[in-house]
């Protein structure tokens, strides 16, 4: 243990030693997680949020009028006004708006609309329990609906069908009343209220996607965890420069002649590197916790997975410094080993969605993602942060990660031995 | 008188290479000896002191270390050799002082132990001034003697030297074999290698004569230079014995 105590020793004096390593391990990941959260934050506003703007004229204020203006504003699809800069507004002024973009839709509802098809169906009603033979279209309701020509079809289509959805199911509505009224009348028993029987076909949604990633972060939640991931795989740069650089100056061999086993060796390395690794996702958790909401970005919220959060840390800091240690073993200079780790970081990331989250890839490349150690990470955090697992969940990630680590080790301890002792 | 080091028709090629970079080598260090491997460039020197470190595995023959065979002792090995490679093996961007405090803390030592025994080799070697400084920033000199030095912490039973005094300036070399015959009084013993012939005069108790593996002869350096007609220095005798070819390695 005292031999531990000196490899760490000089493990942490080497890494202090070494300040740029220390600022692209600790600041560049800061910086991009903060840069990448600010870009991003519209986008995935815009997946999460962004509403159509539409005016609403309700002249009706009766069922109609006041059921699809209801309805409208549930779907979660429009941000509805009432009215322009808080005045209540004219047609002319609603198609002026409309024209200018200042919203993508105008809806008005004629004054009256209810009573229309109020009385439309009474007559109706009344016609068929008496005999005789009406025709429906003897006075028709027109709701008018202005589109600005830039509306994508698919969101007019939305608004077309929530319109006629509800205007059929306002007619059909009284339609059923009037026919129970009528029923009741001519009965002796008493009919059952009839609009029970609705929405007995269920439409289920659901997303064509690996089960994971449909859960959608917000920017905060998906670029602080990302970019610690990020910094935790960076390390690969540092360690394997380390491995390398004292195999170069010698001191690895001087070790190696002492009571100093290979395991020892890099025992100390794992310690060093975890603690860094922790240190990195600390200050990038606490950038998220703290800073983020002065400048205006989404707070990361972590609830109380800190114990979580810091278990998929450290299987992720095992697998990053498994990672490390094998480009270490093999690059055989300096300069190779630094290129080779940072160039294969990015990729890693790229396809691990650190750059761009998984949930928008095209499918092919989410399961190919699944393949990338950073998202073994990132999905653990994920659980913790956004989909509130337990343990549970973050077990197959952690085992990943582990998993990867102990064969980086076993590689690396196997081509230590016969590359350069067996040569 | 008890034997420090035995190799008994030691083999080794390196993979890829066509001839043996020690091919059936047989010597016998006794113990407190400064017995000096000397030999050109590309003999066998380095590799064969690798092999009793530990470092390198070899292809047949046998060895053994301070009374151990290393098949399966090389834990009891380690804490008795002390090892100084030819190329400096030091911590650049540590302090002189730091890289010793690291060397002598994984041989053993502690404490104040360890901080005595740093202090009295660096006043030893004259470096007491400046062991805060970063190695980076040290001259070669400066450099070889630490080097040394991480070696000597724990007082070796058996100590490796591998061309000690490589690129070294007189004053500091004259330094350093004053020094190594003072540890050697200690009894330690010392295992030498080089190719200044002069030095391993004046330095060594024994030497062993190796060319492409082999030993060409051995023995005490003035028993070699009266065996070897016509030579007064060991210089005579290495250029007569191993001729005046150059040595690409
Ligand atoms: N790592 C190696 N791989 C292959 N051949 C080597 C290696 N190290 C040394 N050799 C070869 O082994 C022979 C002995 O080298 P070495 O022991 O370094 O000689 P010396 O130390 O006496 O100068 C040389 O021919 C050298 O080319
Ligand atoms: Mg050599």
């Amino acid at each position: 243990m005292n031999g531990l105590r000196w490899l760490i020793y000089k493990d942490g004096l080497l890494l202090l030693r070494d300040k740029a390593g220390l600022c692209m391990m600790f600041l560049m990941p800061m910086l991009l997680a903060l840069i990448m959260t600010y870009l991003q934050d519209s986008t995935f506003n815009a997946i999460h949020e962004t509403r159509i703007p539409l005016l609403l004229l309700n002249a009706d204020k009766d069922s109609l009028g006041m059921a699809i203006e209801r309805q409208i504003g549930a779907s979660g699809i429009f941000s509805v006004a009432t009215g322009i800069d808080g005045q209540p507004a004219e047609r002319d002024a609603l198609i002026k708006a409309v024209g200018r973009g200042d919203f993508m839709m105008g809806i008005i509802i004629p004054e009256n609309a209810t009573n229309h098809i109020r009385k439309n169906v009474k007559r109706y009603v009344a016609g068929a329990f008496s005999g005789k033979n009406i025709s429906l279209k003897s006075d028709s309701v027109q709701v008018e609906i202005f589109i600005d020509p830039v509306t994508k079809n698919s969101f007019r289509s939305t608004l077309i069908s929530t319109l006629r959805e509800y205007a059929v199911r306002t007619e059909s509505d009284f339609l059923f009343r009037e026919i129970t009224a009528e029923v009741n009348k001519h009965s002796p028993l008493p009919a059952p209220d009839i609009r029970l029987a609705r929405n007995k076909v269920i439409l289920k949604e659901q997303y064509a996607m690996p089960d994971k990633a449909k859960t959608i972060p917000n920017s905060t939640q998906h670029n602080i965890p990302a970019w610690g991931m990020f910094a935790v795989f960076f390390i690969a740069v540092s360690l394997s420069g380390n491995l390398i650089r004292e195999r170069g100056d010698g001191s690895f061999t001087r070790l190696r002649t002492m009571p100093c086993p290979y395991y020892l060796y890099m025992s100390a390395k794992v310690i060093i590197y975890s603690l860094v690794c922790l240190l990195q996702l600390a200050a990038i958790f606490l950038m998220g916790l703290f800073l983020f909401p002065l400048l205006g970005l989404p707070a990361l919220t972590i609830g109380n997975g800190w114990l979580s959060l810091l278990g998929v840390g450290l299987c992720s800091a095992l697998a990053a410094i498994g990672y490390g240690t094998i480009i270490g073993q093999i690059a055989s200079s300096h300069q190779q080993a630094a290129v080779f780790a940072s160039v294969s970081v990015v990729i890693m990331a790229a396809i691990g969605g650190i750059w761009i989250p998984v949930f928008v890839m095209p499918l092919p490349m989410q399961w190919l993602s699944a393949c990338s150690p950073l998202n073994w990470g990132l999905e653990g955090f994920y659980d913790i942060l956004i989909r509130g697992g337990n343990w549970r969940a973050l077990l197959p990630e952690c085992a990943a990660s582990s998993a990867f680590f102990i064969l980086c080790a076993i590689a690396a301890v196997v081509y230590d031995k016969k590359k350069r002792i067996d040569i | 008188m008890r034997t420090a080091i035995e190799i008994n028709r030691l083999c080794k090629t390196y993979r890829g290479s066509k001839t043996p970079a020690v091919d059936q080598l047989t010597l016998t260090v006794p113990e407190g000896a400064v017995f000096g491997l000397l030999g050109p460039n590309g003999a066998g020197k380095t590799t064969t002191i690798h092999i009793l470190c530990g470092l390198r595995s070899f292809d047949s023959g046998e060895i053994s270390i301070a009374g151990y065979s290393p098949k399966r002792r090389w834990k009891d090995i380690r804490r008795r050799i002390g090892f100084v490679p030819q190329d400096i093996a030091l911590y650049p961007s540590l302090t002189a002082y730091e890289n010793l405090q690291v060397f002598g803390g994984l041989m053993g030592l502690r404490g104040k132990l360890l901080k005595n025994r740093i202090n009295e080799l660096l006043h030893l070697f004259g470096l007491e001034h400046g062991k805060h400084r970063l190695i980076e920033h040290y001259s070669g000199g400066m450099k070889r003697r630490i080097n040394l030095i991480a070696g000597l912490l724990h007082r070796p039973e058996i100590l490796f030297l591998d061309e000690p005094t490589a690129g070294v300036d007189v004053q500091t070399k004259n330094l350093m074999l004053d020094n190594l015959k003072t540890i050697n009084r200690e009894g330690h013993t010392i295992i030498y290698t080089s190719h200044y012939m002069e030095e391993a005069e004046t330095l060594c108790t024994q030497i062993a004569l190796i060319d492409g593996g082999k030993t060409i002869c051995t023995g005490t350096p003035s028993g070699l230079i009266a065996q070897t007609k016509g030579c007064d220095k060991l210089e005579d005798v290495y250029l007569q014995l191993t001729g005046k070819k150059l040595r690409d390695e």
